[in-house]
């Protein structure tokens, strides 16, 4: 019989252990120490002592100790490493109930086992035969592990992530409340609560959460936006409804059904805050994208075409806006002109302050059709004039991009992922490394 | 050594046309998908398995019919990619302590297509409906369930256990992404895209489901842009794959198996059945007739469910096929029934009969559904293994067990299936899916189905 369950609506929230990075230097260190490391951890996951155990009972139940002809094969997705450690224990477990290994002709019994697996556990057979007999099958069944996947640093440093969150829920944002050489309090949007995070004695620990109350279902690919606030602490941007935090403690949030704009210039506090025009952007309460009406517009242009995103690059005396439009084209525009150019870019597009190449870059996803299967990436560009110029290689994600957001100081962005081999949602800081 | 890492389902290749070359890779919302589908169904309730959509009985359960259950109903729960149970029309459960009793707190907020909102009392009516047998009532906002089937979790997560709220005009109303606009039994199915849909509405406007179409009608439908999604029949996935089409494959989920309709009466009878099965050469109806497809089998879990599958024979063993054959005086005919609608069966069946008479069998290959002996595609119900096996045991006319442990209760339950020689496993075959090059973000569910609650249309893929 199964054991009874009653669950939660809401998973266990897991807080990434290569979350607190302090610098990007530290960064490289800590990813050089982790290829070393992660081995060993993935090694210490599972416990193989106990199957081993409850396996060579069952074989010595069927042929009674002595001497037996012993083959093990791997059949399953375990690593050569824990293969050999797993073989190594099961011999130690055989002659710890009585057996003795010899060769075929001097055998008693022939014992096959076969590592295999199944879509919930590992399963290893033993296959027992004695003279003429049919064989006797026995075997158990041990738990998977959760899988664990390496981080793969790609070579160029032009651009740097750095995980910031990982969970089971579909991450919507996650703004940096307080940082000290790297952040020390969190916010984690996703679609039914905002959670407030604080870096305490080694490990991030919930400080509040707040739900998000909404009379309507939530449209699907649902997006949403953190935006830390001067006077409060935050806003929260989400289709159709915008939250508001509470001035001063207790601390609250206050939801409302409002169809108002969503900032599309983050103005948060900060030394490094982008000193441009703000810019305001109305988001289709049912669907995943802006309308296209901005306010105040660019110049006399409130209107646009419907896009997913949108990119901003000062020039000399106009501001230039890219926006990923819903047709699959990129529109520029600054205020006279609306031009059209198919970009091989993804849907989702911003802008980060730097002090590196012209000072400003736009991030874009890839186009790549198949990401959700093969991983995204994402590259920044430069636009010297109308036509973009990557500045960086591609930077790899581990799956598919969910979101991508200016940070409130301008210079980063934070990008959300569905991890494509855990299936969790990982947020990442994404950097503009200079002279690389 | 061959490591085996058998997902709930494998994207076997996606032959991408060409990247997009534009902003395109958020969904977008709107348009129309055009569908064609092999299985005829006359029902669209889910629990309705008295239908017969084709002449075998076993196809009432159609892949088909599981996809588009999923896009009008949803059950109390589902089950994700790694088969973990999760919520769907139900937000919580537990069993009563000290009782066979199950309680399941229904959603708030969910409305059935017709706008009547979902209560534990129609949701207990629906459960009741599709299983007689079970004891379902309401309680304030939960279903109560008193069952002993230690399976009833996944159970509930079958699209024969979908929430229908069943009207007097024989029209089934869901709460599912897709609500019916038009439904022409057996022919036609129109769906439109569900807005007040509690999971948010689906990214596609409608959907238009041409039925009845043969696997060669349907390529030419994808060919000619009058579908966008299709089937494929198992012996053309690697032509359709080598032709530079997307095409999707799931795990192998249908069995295909000898299927006696009695059991063994006589020692004879039983020595006929053991040469029948070890003169079937596997490998080589595989790379022939199946084109390199599927796996062959012994036992009626595939591996990747069961992870013992491998420990079940699937050579061939003429020399021993005939020494059984030789033992027994005389030699019946067995005629060899198939489903004359699927031209691949024909095939098989002339094959295997043509194995047996090398072992001194004779089998009449006949296109009928009636034979003592058949050539059956049974999808596998569940990944489940434990409802898996039962689907099987069902169909076959053999007892199941009620209570299981561990995964070597299993293997006991399927060896003693076999040992009544009522089923010759032969195969395991995936289930595949052609798809235009604009129709992005379609799932295969762990069963085989389709899911398009996700799937939008590119708007000018190139």
């Amino acid at each position: 019989m199964r054991r009874a369950a009653y669950n939660l609506g809401i998973p266990n929230l897991s807080a990434n252990p290569l979350c607190r990075v302090l610098t990007l230097a530290h960064l490289l260190r800590a990813v050089a120490l982790l290829s070393f490391l992660l081995p060993s951890v993935a090694a210490r996951v599972s416990d193989w002592n106990e199957p081993e155990q409850q396996l060579a009972r069952k074989i010595v139940s069927v042929s009674g100790p002595g001497a037996i002809f012993l083959t093990v094969e791997n059949r399953s997705s375990l690593s050569k490493r824990d293969n050999e450690i797993i073989q190594n224990g099961l011999r130690a477990a055989l002659e710890g109930v009585g057996m003795r290994f010899v060769t075929l002709e001097q055998a008693a019994a022939t014992v096959a086992i076969y590592l295999s697996e199944n879509t919930a556990s590992y399963v290893w057979v033993a296959e027992i035969r004695q003279g003429s007999a049919a064989a006797v099958v026995v075997m158990v069944s041990v738990p998977r592990a959760e899988g664990s996947t390496s981080a793969r640093e790609p070579v160029p440093l032009s651009l740097r992530k750095i995980s910031l969150w990982t969970q089971a829920d579909p991450i919507l944002d996650v703004a940096v409340l307080e940082e000290n050489g790297a952040p020390t309090h969190i916010a984690v949007l996703d679609a039914e609560k905002v959670a407030l995070y604080r870096w305490q004695a080694g490990k991030w620990q919930q400080e509040q959460m707040f739900g998000i109350v909404h009379a309507r279902p939530w449209p699907r690919d649902l997006r949403g936006r953190l935006i830390p606030a001067r006077d409060h602490l935050l806003d929260v941007y989400l289709p159709g409804v915008i939250c508001r935090s509470a001035v001063g403690a207790p601390l609250a949030l206050n939801c409302r059904e409002t169809d108002d704009p969503w900032p599309l210039v983050p103005a948060g506090g900060g030394a490094g805050s982008i000193s441009i025009p703000l810019m305001g952007a109305f988001f289709a309460p049912t669907r995943n994208f802006f309308t296209g009406a901005l306010t105040p517009g660019v110049c006399k242009s409130t209107t646009v075409s419907k896009f997913y995103s949108a990119a901003w690059l000062p020039r000399d005396k106009y501001l230039l806006w890219l926006f990923a439009a819903t047709d699959g084209h990129v529109h520029m525009v600054d205020g006279v002109s609306d031009q059209t150019a198919r970009i091989a870019w993804g849907s989702d597009l911003t802008s980060v302050k730097t002090s590196c190449g012209a000072g400003w870059q736009v991030l874009a996803t890839s186009p790549e059709a198949n990401a959700e299967e093969t991983g995204d990436s994402m590259r920044a560009y430069e636009f010297p004039d109308r036509d973009p110029v990557a500045v960086s290689a591609a930077i790899d994600f581990p799956g598919m991009i969910r979101a991508l957001w200016t940070e409130a100081k301008g210079d980063t962005a934070i990008a959300v992922v569905k991890n494509r081999e855990t299936g969790s949602y990982e947020a990442y800081r994404v950097a503009v490394v200079c002279s690389q | 050594m061959r490591p085996i890492v058998w997902r709930w389902f494998v994207v076997s290749s996606m032959m991408v046309a060409g990247l997009a070359a534009g902003a395109e890779t958020r969904p977008q919302y709107g348009g129309v998908l055009p569908v064609a589908l092999r299985a005829a169904p006359a029902s669209l309730d889910p629990a309705d398995v008295s239908q017969n959509d084709s002449q075998d009985s076993a196809q009432a359960d159609s892949f088909a019919r599981r996809s588009l259950a999923g896009l009008m109903f949803d059950t109390l729960l589902s089950a994700d990619d790694n088969g973990r149970i999760q919520p769907s029309l139900a937000t919580a459960w537990q069993a009563v302590p000290g009782s066979q009793r199950w309680q399941f707190r229904v959603r708030r907020g969910v409305k059935f297509h017709d706008g009547a909102p979902l209560t534990a009392e129609t949701a207990a009516a629906s459960l009741r409906a599709a299983n007689p047998s079970w004891n379902v009532v309401a309680d304030a906002d939960s279903v109560v369930i008193e069952s002993s089937d230690a399976n009833l979790l996944a159970e509930l997560a079958l699209p024969r256990n979908a929430i229908v709220k069943r009207t007097t005009d024989n029209k089934p109303s869901g709460t599912g992404p897709f609500r019916v606009v038009d439904w022409q039994p057996g022919k036609r199915l129109s769906l439109a895209a569900w807005e007040d849909y509690w999971r948010g509405r689906p990214f596609i406007d409608a959907i238009e489901i041409e039925l009845g179409k043969s696997f060669r009608d349907q390529m030419s439908a994808l060919e000619l842009g009058k579908a966008d999604l299709v089937e494929v029949a198992p012996e053309q996935a690697r032509r359709v794959s080598q032709d530079g089409r997307r095409l999707a494959s799931s795990s192998p989920v249908e069995l295909l198996a000898l299927l006696f309709t009695r059991d063994v009466a006589s020692a004879d009878e039983k020595l006929l059945r053991e040469a029948l099965a070890l003169s079937v050469e596997r490998g080589s109806i595989r790379n022939v007739l199946l084109q390199g497809v599927g796996e062959p089998t012994g036992g009626i879990l595939p591996n990747w469910m069961s992870g013992y599958g491998f420990v079940f024979p699937v050579d061939a063993d003429l020399p021993r096929a005939r020494q059984e054959r030789e033992q027994v005086r005389g030699r019946p005919t067995w005629i060899l029934g198939y489903d004359g609608s699927d031209p691949l069966a024909r095939l098989l069946a002339e094959r295997i009969a043509l194995n047996a008479k090398d072992a001194g069998l004779l089998l009449q290959p006949a296109a009928t559904p009636t034979a003592e002996l058949r050539l059956v595609r049974i999808p596998l119900a569940s990944p489940d293994p434990w409802i898996a096996l039962a689907g099987v045991a069902s169909l076959a006319g053999l007892p199941t067990a009620k209570s299981h442990d561990g995964v070597e209760d299993l293997y006991a339950l399927e060896v003693g299936m076999l040992a009544t020689q009522r089923v010759i496993p032969l195969f395991h075959l995936p289930v595949s899916y052609a798809s235009a090059t604009r129709l992005e973000s379609w799932t295969l569910r762990p069963d085989g189905s389709f899911s398009l609650a996700d799937a939008w249309l590119a708007s000018d893929r190139q």
